[in-house]
């Protein structure tokens, strides 16, 4: 797998800096992410990790919070159905966030801003990956504007 | 209905003469035509004010919230879709079965005042009757007969439960089920929807939110919105401001048909009493529609027994998240459940 | 008095809007309400009443007191600028008289600037109303739908293809002057059938359904209002939503927010209802915990506590909150089970 290196390589400061918040459960995910750090992956330093106990934790609250509040993209990053710690978790996560990424997209927010995924604690890779690909998107789709509050200031 | 009235009446006097209930729930007439609204009836002689005409479209179910906690028993007259209303309650656990008798009444449909103002037949109106499918406005000097699909609501012309699905006694017959809704009807503003581009998409939908005076209307008269506190009221936790900002209006609106996503009866009474006329009905049947899609048909109220489809989940559901050359493919090691 | 024919309106539109910010009924969807007009817009002078009250023009749903930004260690406070002229045009009597119950309350000491300016930056153009409707009561609380209503800078009214319109202020004669040749003299002849309109529309009002409300009939003082057993009923169909509260033109409690926005926010005015749960919600709690009380609290306020204070009802009888509550709980009822009803029990 290759990581996409070239986005995270934008440092112009005029230039649009996206912010991506990453919930990445603490069993799986998370320790993919330090996995990946251990291995020296690449992954851009615009992702904020917010670790959560489980993916299922993640309430649709906080996706919009973070879009109101200066996210561009928001991912969700739990354990591959099957795996999660708490042996059922996931599997409600992956009925909760079809339904809310499908309805996003519904009320117009793009496809890619908002982001649900499998990783495992021994995916460093997967995880690289994800994050380059989501912020590569995101960089592509510009700021988001349609669901950030007007008064919020990055 | 006039017939009906009757027995109604009848029926509550009974129930509270024998204490079988302690209150009965059901409409009493204001001063104007239109004007039926819910009422609480504890002695017998206050139901002489009792009313079942085509403007009971209050759903009373909700009320029960109110007595969960008392020992009191309880009469509600239900709909079909108060009904719904009914099982979803039991199904959460906010009001016990055993605690309410219910009098079932057959609803061909509720006449919506805004269509019977728009063909002007309010001028002078002394009495609406209803005959079969037929309205008939009186006022001094004459009768106009209209049929009545024409002033229905429109959540009410394609009703597909008319008859109550759940109920101890029933008054009256049961109605025949006419405008049955086949999907293709029922989703068709949501599949519009769906098939306009992401920009048009947006454009749709911050018109339609950006119209929100935030009274809460909707939420309040949702049967299915049957918290405690509602996460939006508690000002502790700062969920939801109260200034009119765009992206709040959204955020209200997104979480509330979220929250009641997989419990929505779609009674459309969230669109009735919106003074802004939102169309949130469109956004209630795009989670209706993809529930049904993604993890078989589920009408809610239907059996209060049902596991809720964001409640539960299957090993197979459909998973379309995973992307990369890892992952994606379904394990089926575990067969836990 | 002048007039000008009803074709020529979307000229005279035009020619407002050129100095001011020119606010006028326009349908959107199925739903009408003062908004911005601008060319093209769907103007409809037809409808009675819109649904939101215009007090949100002269009184807004959200209103931003000042900004701050945090620079370093120094906090930075940017007052907002100001709004500029605006025109309201086709404003019922109910509604015009619901300036003035405003007034009363944010012109009162200490005088509410944001308010002030915003009145004095306003020019009220109001609209007699032909055809009252059957959730109109304005009459009882003193109100006269076909005169030239007192608040209002110009009058209009309607009549066959013409709109007749008379200054009433020194802002109103000044925009009559401005506007010069778009405005005709009347005649007599015209000047006759006006007053048969009035006379008509008064006799309409006898006959409307709500004619008899009347809130004299409200008897007992504050206590013995504050204490009656009808509260006990009344409330228990309120499902708590705001709309009364918000569509209602003389409704004025607001919150005072501070809103973080990370490196700057702002403090910002918006709407509050009493009947909300958090309402006037303080470090101790809600001193109003059920809906019984709150219901109580919006129709004595109504009622009882701005009259004692400055001697008028806060209800101009607009019939929005009879049309629109979804349980019916609207004020009409109080007043009557307040007044004549209560002694019957």
């Amino acid at each position: 797998m290759s990581v996409v290196a070239s986005s995270t390589s934008v440092k112009n400061v005029e230039e649009f800096e996206p912010l991506i918040v990453a919930f990445c459960c603490n069993w799986c995910s998370y320790a993919g992410a330090d996995l990946a750090g251990t291995s020296r992956l690449n992954y851009p330093a615009n992702i904020k990790i917010i670790r959560v106990p489980c993916s299922c934790r993640v309430n649709s609250n906080f996706v919009l919070r973070a879009f109101q509040r200066g996210a561009d993209g928001v991912i969700v990053a739990g354990c591959h159905p099957g795996d999660c710690h708490y042996m059922t978790g996931n599997y409600y996560t992956r009925r909760r966030f079809s339904l809310l990424k499908n309805l996003l997209e519904y009320v117009g927010i793009e496809e890619a801003r908002f982001k649900v995924d499998w990783i495992s604690a021994s995916e460093g890779n997967k995880f690289a990956y994800v994050m380059n690909d989501v912020l590569e998107k995101v960089h592509k789709l510009g700021p988001n504007r349609k669901l950030r509050d007007s008064r919020w200031k990055r | 209905m006039e017939k009906i009235r009757e027995e109604i009446k009848e029926k509550a006097r009974q129930a509270l003469a024998s204490k079988e209930v302690d209150v009965i729930l059901a409409w009493e007439k204001g001063e104007l035509w239109y004007d039926s609204y819910p009422a609480f009836f504890t002695k017998e002689k206050d139901i002489d004010s009792l009313v079942w005409d085509s403007f009971c479209v209050n759903n009373l179910s909700k009320y029960l919230l109110e007595y969960t906690m008392t020992d009191k028993k309880i009469g509600v007259f239900v709909k079909g879709c108060d009904a719904l209303a009914f099982n979803q309650l039991v199904q959460d656990n906010r009001v016990s079965r055993d605690k309410v008798v219910l009098y079932g009444l057959p609803c061909s449909g509720m006449v919506d005042p805004d269509k019977v103002r728009t063909k002007n037949l309010n001028q002078g109106l002394t009495e609406i009757k209803k005959s079969k499918d037929k309205l008939i406005f009186i006022t001094k000097d004459k009768e106009i007969t209209v049929p009545a699909h024409e002033v229905y609501y429109d959540k009410c012309l394609h009703c597909r439960y008319p008859n109550p699905v759940t109920y101890d006694q029933l008054v009256g017959e049961t109605v025949a089920a006419e405008g049955v809704l086949d999907d293709s009807v029922r989703f068709s503003g949501v599949k519009e929807l769906e098939e306009l581009s992401c920009e048009e998409r947006f454009e749709y939908w911050d018109g339609q939110f950006s119209k929100c005076i935030r009274c809460f209307a909707c939420r309040n008269v949702c049967p299915a919105c049957s918290c405690k506190q509602c996460t939006f009221d508690d000002s502790d936790l700062e969920v939801l401001g109260k200034a009119r900002e765009d992206s709040e209006d959204k955020f209200f609106h997104l979480i509330r048909a979220y929250h009641v996503a997989g419990r929505c009866i779609d009674c459309g009474e969230c669109s009735r009493v919106c003074p802004q006329d939102i169309s949130l009905e469109k956004l209630n049947r795009k989670l209706i529609k993809d529930i049904n899609e993604l993890y078989g048909e589920y009408q809610a109220g239907l059996d209060p027994s049902a596991k809720a489809p964001l409640g539960t989940y299957k090993l197979e559901d459909a998973d379309s998240f995973t992307v990369g050359e890892k992952g994606g493919k379904k394990r089926e090691k575990n067969s836990k459940r | 008095m002048k007039k000008i024919a009803k074709d020529k309106l979307s000229l005279l539109w035009k020619k407002i809007a050129e100095n001011y910010q020119l606010f006028l009924p326009i349908t959107e969807g199925k739903v009408v309400n003062f908004s911005i007009w601008e060319e093209g817009a769907e103007v409809d002078l037809n409808t009675l009443r819109t649904v939101n009250s215009p007090k949100n023009i002269i009184f807004p749903q959200t209103e931003t007191y000042l900004k701050f930004k945090k620079e370093g260690k120094k906090l930075n406070l940017e007052v907002v600028a100001n709004k500029g002229e605006y025109v309201v045009f086709g404003v019922r009597s109910c509604d015009v008289a619901s300036f003035k119950l405003l007034d009363n309350v944010f012109l009162d000491e200490p005088i509410d600037k944001f308010y002030e300016e915003s009145r004095k930056k306003g020019l009220i153009i109001s609209q007699a109303c032909l055809n009252p409707q059957e959730t109109c009561f304005c009459n009882s609380f003193g109100i006269n739908p076909e005169l030239a209503p007192e608040g209002a800078d110009i009058s209009t009214w309607e009549l066959g293809d013409l709109l007749f319109w008379e200054a009433q202020s020194e802002k109103g004669k000044n925009l009559t002057e401005a506007l010069g040749d778009i405005l005709e003299e009347v005649i007599e002849d015209e000047q006759e059938k006006l007053n048969q309109l009035k006379t008509g529309i008064k006799d309409r009002l006898k006959d409307l359904p709500l004619a008899q409300i009347n809130p004299e009939t409200i008897g007992g003082d504050l206590k013995e209002i504050f204490d009656s057993e009808i509260w006990d009923e009344l409330h228990r169909r309120c499902l708590g939503c705001g709309m009364c509260t918000y569509v209602c033109p003389t409704c004025h409690c607001y919150d005072v927010k501070d809103y973080d926005g990370n490196k700057g926010g702002e403090r910002f005015r918006c709407w509050d209802s009493c009947m909300f749960s958090d309402f006037t919600m303080m470090a101790h709690g809600n001193p109003r915990t059920t809906q019984k009380e709150r219901v109580r609290q919006r129709f004595m306020h109504k009622l009882v506590y701005y009259t004692n204070n400055y001697k008028s009802y806060a209800c101009v009888g607009c019939g929005r909150c009879t049309e629109k509550c979804p349980v019916s709980l609207d004020i009409v009822k109080v007043i009557k089970k307040l007044g004549g009803e209560r002694n019957e029990l």
